[in-house]
């Protein structure tokens, strides 16, 4: 037991007191788990002690809920294998670890190899299967592939094929848990239900587990932030998105799907923002200007970058050798949207790549300023335009830090109702001017999810920054959007839950808490802010 | 200045960077694997359609291969090639790459005047950089490789850094000439929705080995004096560590391997910072 769990030394773990969103916390003791027998030795012996346990996956998130606050770090990273498979009702669903990296799981399927000496023969059996029935693919997509499948889970990643494909948690069949009282629930969807909120489960060693979960109304828009509290529910679902406050997932069964034989990337550029936000409303099938183009394909993904994002990948590619290969922003594209499309052949996509010119030309855009990609290395160009774009505003914003070191970028994560697409934006526009803050917008716009990056120069802009972020979420919430759509909550936007739900959700979230986590051991800090959760 | 005759030439290849071999034949696995444009030959292809739109004239993209060959030249048309030449013939087959150039160089002559000829470095299924010296040989015209920039060209001449091993050299050349350009002589363009309709109604030119007056002694199989005797994977000379843990313990691990192999001594890799 000695050997699982180490003294903190901030020499040596240093970098397993932050993640992405390159806040800084700290701990006393971390422990790297390698199986489930150990990990629950472990959590055995804190929960003991009453020793606060934050669970790390990749760390790649961006709200800071793999950031300890003080107490044990357990790191899940080398919790890492692919477990089994599973043929089911028509579906693979591909057995695995929490901390095994998405990368790892799309590099395995794409090329069908696994390590199987530890697989059951059911699961042997059902590769061979898989092999036979063609490439298969896990469709969630958040830009960081090297995101662990257990981070994934436990803030519901989306990316940008989330727009038809849904989120993390759509792809989710099965998972296990370990709570802090030791008990380990396997939750299998359609399986652990909630009736009226009420649920009993055993777990494996036969305890039962039983409760009532409270009630709130969710928004009806893509989410990430809080509980998912619906009526009747797959008990599994409290669990997807609950930010490591309520367990431990030890392993998931995650569902894959048959891989699309072409898939074919469109950077559209047009004339000016209302021309892109027409054009996005026409791709995703809204009627615009009273005539609803009934011809066109659906996307899988629906991308937007503004023209203050061009603007600062075209100063990038000048001065950066790196963005050197970014094919050239000429001066008259003023608003990029990316669409994606998934078929059957090249064909197919051709056509609805045709109908699409038709639709850009009716936006008022031309059918010449797009760049259309038909192979993977050429999708692989259009990712790389589209990653330049978060990754110059962290230049940016590092290079501000070198006489401000406490200046961050403000990302907003916020959602809304199709029919506020519009009017959220002239928010942001309006607002911006007003203030005189730097942003560029860019993000999600098929889901009405753009994130609006405000780069502070000062710790003033710092300042008003974070009060426009705290009235834009207002705003977002009145019209019926969400806070945090995929980023999560953490700790870093613990301010803006309160917004959406108010103190009497709160006071919902945190009876879950108890039902599951009855002592609040489990990643202190994240949804609520520490004050909250002592009241 | 008049205007520019230019040829691209264009080779079909695997789009899998990671190369499958099949262990018992010692080939490559070619089936399953999307047939891509030789990504050096993008390039190439940039290149003409630059010079064009700066000179004006006309841009053909060649290429020798199956008649699906076809459809890849097609998208060459999206780009900006004005026209798109394949020669398809079972005679063709089973080039190597002094027979190829043959081919090419009929291809070349068939279509008439040029000024410039511009190939990819080298292909990347292949990797022998050969085609593009060999076909400026058979054509009897000046070439040079590794070309990361054009400076100048006019009527008569262009002026063109080349990569060496030690760094850039210049090279002037009488037109007509021949190019081989690396990845740093420009950003080959995406095409655009408007140049994929214009590409569906693009006819690509069919030549046979008649067409061209080939003589069959000198292409496919018959004209390549190349023979495989025996493809390997080569064994592995150089081996690789991965040390694990903290950072502390992986770089005592390092230096005791340094210091075991005498790349440094005890005294130097302790007390210092």
């Amino acid at each position: 037991m000695v050997g699982l769990i180490s003294k903190f030394m901030k020499s040596e773990h240093w970098e397993y007191l932050r993640d992405e969103s390159r806040s800084i916390g700290e701990a006393d003791s971390i422990s790297f788990p390698r199986t489930e027998e150990e990990l629950e030795k472990i959590v055995k012996v804190l929960a003991a002690e009453q020793i606060p346990i934050t669970v790390q996956g990749a760390r790649t998130g961006l709200t800071g809920g793999a950031v300890p606050y003080g107490g044990h770090v357990i790191n899940l990273s080398k919790m890492n294998r692919i477990t089994g498979l599973r043929y089911d009702h028509g579906r693979f669903l591909l057995r695995v670890q929490p901390g095994i990296l998405l990368v790892e799981v799309r590099k395995a399927l794409e090329n069908m190899q696994f390590d199987t000496t530890l697989w059951s023969q059911e699961s042997v059996d059902a590769l061979e299967l898989l092999k036979q029935s063609g490439p298969q693919f896990f469709s969630p997509d958040p830009t960081e592939a090297s995101a662990s499948i257990g981070g994934m889970i436990n803030c519901n990643a989306s990316g940008a094929r989330s727009y038809h494909y849904g989120p993390t948690r759509n792809h989710i069949e099965s998972v296990k848990v370990l709570l802090t009282d030791g008990s380990s629930l396997s939750l299998v969807r359609g399986k652990h239900r909630t009736i009226d909120g009420q649920f009993r489960v055993a777990s494996e060693a036969g305890n039962e587990l039983s409760g009532t979960l409270p009630l709130y109304k969710m928004p009806d828009v893509k989410n990430a932030s809080g509980y998912y509290l619906k009526p009747d529910m797959d008990l599994l679902d409290i669990f997807i998105g609950s930010e490591g406050t309520l367990g431990i997932v030890t392993e998931a069964e995650l569902s894959l799907l048959p891989a699309p034989a072409a898939i074919w990337g469109v950077t559209v550029f047009l004339p000016n923002q209302d021309s892109a936000l027409r054009f996005v409303r026409a791709v995703r099938g809204e009627q615009v200007d009273g005539i609803r183009q009934s011809d066109i394909q659906l996307p899988v993904a629906i991308e937007f970058f503004d023209a203050r994002a061009l603007e600062l990948l075209r100063k990038e590619r000048e001065h950066n050798a790196a963005f050197g290969q970014l094919q050239e922003i000429k001066s008259h594209y003023h608003t990029a949207v990316y669409v994606e499309f998934h078929g059957d052949n090249d064909m197919q996509a051709t056509e609805w790549i045709l109908s699409l010119g038709d639709l850009i030309t009716s936006c008022g855009g031309d059918e010449t300023d797009t760049w259309v990609a038909q192979n993977p290395r050429d999708m692989e160009k259009l990712q790389f335009f589209r990653h330049a774009i978060p990754e110059s505003v962290n230049m940016l914003i590092d290079q501000r830090r070198n006489t401000e070191p406490f200046l961050t970028k403000l990302g907003t994560d916020m959602a809304v109702p199709d029919q506020h697409l519009t009017s959220m934006f002239e928010l942001y526009d309006r607002r911006l001017a007003e203030t005189g803050l730097e942003a560029v917008v860019f993000g999600h716009i098929g889901n009405n999810h753009v994130h609006v990056n405000i780069l502070p120069r000062s710790l003033e802009d710092y300042q008003r920054g974070k009060e426009l972020y705290l009235d834009w979420a207002q705003e977002a919430v009145s019209a019926g959007g969400t806070v945090s759509a995929e980023h999560g909550i953490g700790k870093l936007k613990t301010a803006f839950l309160a917004v959406m739900y108010g103190e009497e959700g709160l006071q919902k979230m945190r009876e879950v808490k108890r039902l599951f986590d009855p002592k609040g051991l489990l990643s202190p800090g994240n949804m609520f802010s520490p004050v909250q959760q002592e009241r | 200045m008049s205007t520019l005759q230019i040829i691209a030439c264009v080779k079909q290849v695997p789009a899998s960077t990671e190369v499958k071999l099949n262990k018992e034949t010692n080939t490559l696995i070619r089936e399953g694997v999307e047939a891509i444009i030789n990504p050096f030959d993008t390039y190439a292809i940039e290149e003409a359609v630059r010079l064009k739109q700066q000179h004006g004239g006309k841009v053909t993209a060649l290429s020798m291969g199956i008649p699906s060959v076809a459809e890849l030249l097609k998208q060459t048309v999206a780009l900006g090639v004005d026209e798109a030449v394949l020669l398809s013939d079972r005679r063709f087959a089973g080039a190597d790459s002094l027979a190829t150039a043959w081919a090419l160089a009929g291809g070349v002559r068939q279509t008439g005047a040029f000024d410039l000829v511009i190939c990819g470095k080298q292909a990347t299924d292949g990797d022998t950089a050969q085609v593009g010296p060999s076909l400026a040989e058979k054509l009897g015209i000046p070439h040079t490789t590794y070309v990361r920039s054009i400076e100048h060209v006019d009527e008569k001449l262009i002026r063109c850094i080349r990569l060496t091993d030690d760094g850039q050299e210049t090279i002037e050349m009488t037109l007509p000439a021949l190019i081989t350009v690396v990845k740093d002589i420009n950003v080959p363009r995406l095409p655009s929705i408007r140049g994929i309709r214009q590409a569906q109604s693009a006819p690509v030119k069919l030549l046979t080995a008649d067409d061209v007056n080939a003589d069959e002694k000198r292409i496919g199989l018959k004209g390549s004096p190349t023979q495989v005797v025996k493809t390997f994977i080569p064994a592995q000379t150089t081996e690789s560590e991965l040390f694990t843990g903290t950072p502390t313990e992986q770089a005592k691990q390092l230096v005791a391997k340094l210091v075991a192999r005498r790349l440094v001594q005890e005294g130097e890799a302790d007390g210092r910072d």
